[in-house]
């Protein structure tokens, strides 16, 4: 049983962010971090081997070089070997591009269950699952704040308006799972020892059998314009004042505004 | 080809979804910019019995996909089926989990553009434009199609972008999609449902949310926020931490990874306004925040900001409510 867990390198939350002049995040100058999302993922599969039902986990990055550094990290956490595609002609990648190039390469490693994150920071279309799937031509289970797999079949819990379902489907699937999957494990320092000597292959677009030209310039999207949000009033504050006090004012402010 | 706008309407439990009420004012809006007709993909419980009445929302054309409580997903490869041969200009989908399901199997069925989650979406020139919030909203970006991209592109709307209207041409002209097998996603199958116990609200209809966060310290201290939202007329939300200590159901939880929610009013209690928080409400009309802490970075943002112990504040504020409106 093996699973393949897609991870995408992100500008660390916090971190400052640039442009460059054709409106793309100028990812070399922003710190970077595994897409927070992306790490329950990683635990998700980790937990399934500490389990028994999963005997490898590999990783699966699209990004430039530096996402290396992001699959020596999920490798610190645990897992047996990462795939890094990278290619020059990839920069700019929307959700499709990224979907056809995830979708060749799940194609080539042929994992029981292609595991992501329910969302990238950056990009947050929470479409990649979907449309690997679909071009893959194999079942989603998408949403999962749990993933088992027994008998041949994966399930995952997944919420609903008022509770949740329990889905499942015949292995191989396409998954993701959200933040309630519990915590993502620390790095230890054996972990980040022992990730060195573990295999991380690179491959081109070539070597997934797509060209630069079938990923018709990496994206069927195009950005125009790039802008800072609205400015925000500035915050009005009541402080120092009784409880007595500060709930009459609000209720001033709230009648002031009709919304009382 | 064609300058219609399609969009996706869910139904459950035999009514249309908010959602789609949503999406058909919005089809509406952007296919009277393009010249177009707005177009509905019914799908769900209760979507083909429904389906006519989806023209006082404002749809044309009613395409139903099907009619049982299957997941989304199931219904990918008839609403592929209907939209390959019209290529319509654009295709509105709720940015719900379903919705995100159902548009990203049509986005690698059919390679298709996708843009969003959006709160801004309109024809301009014959061109669809989008204006997205990226990396954590610190930057705005408007987007379209590239030039000879394939149709329809699809344009995930977050809730409470569109206002729903009745004033629609009534019954809407309905049909049947194209039979297609559904294929792989037909695979995935619901083997148990646990419906709640007790009634969840669906906070993106909600126009007045109370929140708490980790700073409630309990369930219990939920109670003084229940009856501050039952004086303003609202409903309960709050931060991941008192989702995940079990306070309230997930499904109330705001946030990156929880609703994303437009009210006329967001008021906080015990939420320090992370950022993971604050893409979840920060398109709230009025924002008024209560933290103990004067640092907070809530107040940074709020329009309102009271420093002050929550749990002295909110019962003398719902009081004060409840004295104004004579209740
Ligand atoms: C991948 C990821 C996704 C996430 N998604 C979400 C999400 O969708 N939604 C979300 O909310 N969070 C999310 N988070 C978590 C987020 O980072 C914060 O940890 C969380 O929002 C904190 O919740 P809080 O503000 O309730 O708690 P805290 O940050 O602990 O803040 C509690 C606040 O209460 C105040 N307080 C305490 N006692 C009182 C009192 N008596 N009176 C007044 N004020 C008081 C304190 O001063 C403090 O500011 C996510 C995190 C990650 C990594
Ligand atoms: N460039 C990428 N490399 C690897 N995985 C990715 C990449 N982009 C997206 N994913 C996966 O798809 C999930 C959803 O991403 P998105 O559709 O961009 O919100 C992420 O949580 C990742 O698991």
């Amino acid at each position: 049983m093996k699973i393949v867990v897609c991870i995408k390198q992100v500008p660390a939350t916090t971190a400052e962010k640039r442009y460059t002049a054709d409106f793309r995040l100028d990812r070399a100058a922003a710190e970077s971090v595994i897409n927070p999302l992306d790490e329950y993922a990683i635990e998700q599969a980790l937990r399934l081997v500490e389990s028994g039902a999963v005997e490898t986990v590999a990783y699966l990055s699209m990004g430039p070089e530096q996402a290396g550094e992001a699959l020596r990290r999920a490798l610190a956490m645990g897992g047996d070997e990462a795939y890094l595609v990278t290619d020059g002609a990839l920069a700019g990648a929307d959700e499709w591009a990224t979907a056809k190039v995830l979708a060749a390469a799940l194609d080539k490693l042929a994992p029981d269950v292609a595991l992501m994150g329910m969302a990238s920071d950056d990009a947050r279309g929470s479409l990649v699952p979907g449309a690997v799937a679909a071009l893959r031509g194999m079942p989603l289970l998408s949403y999962g704040s749990e993933l088992t797999i027994h008998d041949g079949n994966a399930r995952i819990r997944r919420l609903t308006a008022t509770g949740y379902d329990l889905i499942e489907a015949p292995l191989p699937v396409v998954a993701s799972v959200t933040d309630q999957v519990g915590e993502p494990r620390y790095a230890s320092l054996k972990g980040i020892m022992a990730a060195r000597k573990k295999p991380l292959e690179t491959w081109a677009l070539d070597d997934l059998g797509l060209s630069a030209g079938s990923l018709r310039g990496a994206a069927l999207t195009q950005v125009v314009e790039a802008k800072p949000p609205e400015a925000k009033p500035p915050t009005e504050r009541i402080e120092n004042v009784s409880a007595d006090e500060a709930a009459a004012k609000v209720a001033d402010w709230l009648a002031a505004r009709k919304l009382i | 080809m064609s300058d219609d706008i399609v969009f996706l309407a869910e139904f459950a439990d035999g009514q249309a979804a908010r959602s789609a009420l949503e999406l058909a004012a919005g089809a509406a809006e952007l296919a009277g910019q393009s010249g177009g007709a707005p177009v509905a993909l019914a799908y769900g419980a209760g979507a083909r019995a429904g389906a006519a009445a989806l023209g006082a929302a404002g749809a044309a054309r009613v395409i139903v996909l099907g009619d049982d409580p299957a997941p989304a997903i199931t219904f990918a490869a008839r609403a592929a089926a209907a939209v390959q041969q019209a290529e319509p200009l654009g295709l509105l989908a709720p940015a719900t989990p379903n919705g995100r399901d159902l548009a990203a199997a049509l986005v690698g069925l059919l390679e298709l553009p996708a843009f969003g989650p959006v709160r801004t979406a309109r024809v301009e020139g014959g061109a669809l434009r989008t204006e997205q919030a990226t990396l954590q909203g610190t930057v705005i970006t408007v987007s379209q199609p590239a030039d000879g991209a394939p149709r329809p592109a699809v344009i995930l709307v977050l809730a409470n972008t569109f206002t729903p209207s009745d004033g629609g041409s009534g019954e809407a002209e309905v049909a049947d999609a194209p039979a297609a097998d559904a294929g792989a996603f037909g695979k995935a199958k619901v083997v148990e449902s646990h419906p709640a116990e007790a009634a969840v609200t669906n906070l993106e209809e909600a126009t007045v949310i109370v929140a708490g966060g980790r700073g409630v310290g309990s369930e219990e201290g939920f109670g003084p926020l229940h009856d501050l939202a039952a004086a303003l007329g609202g409903a309960v939300g709050a931060s991941r931490a008192a989702a995940d200590a079990g306070w309230v159901p997930y499904q109330l939880q705001i946030g990156q990874t929880g609703k994303v929610v437009k009210p006329a009013l967001y008021l906080s209690a015990g939420i320090s306004g992370a950022i993971q928080h604050r893409v979840g409400m920060q398109s709230a009309e009025h924002v008024v925040a209560i933290n103990k802490d004067p640092d907070a970075p809530i107040g940074e943002f709020a329009d309102l900001f009271v420093v002050g112990d929550l749990f002295a504040i909110v019962p003398k504020l719902t009081e004060e409510i409840k004295r104004r409106k004579g209740t």
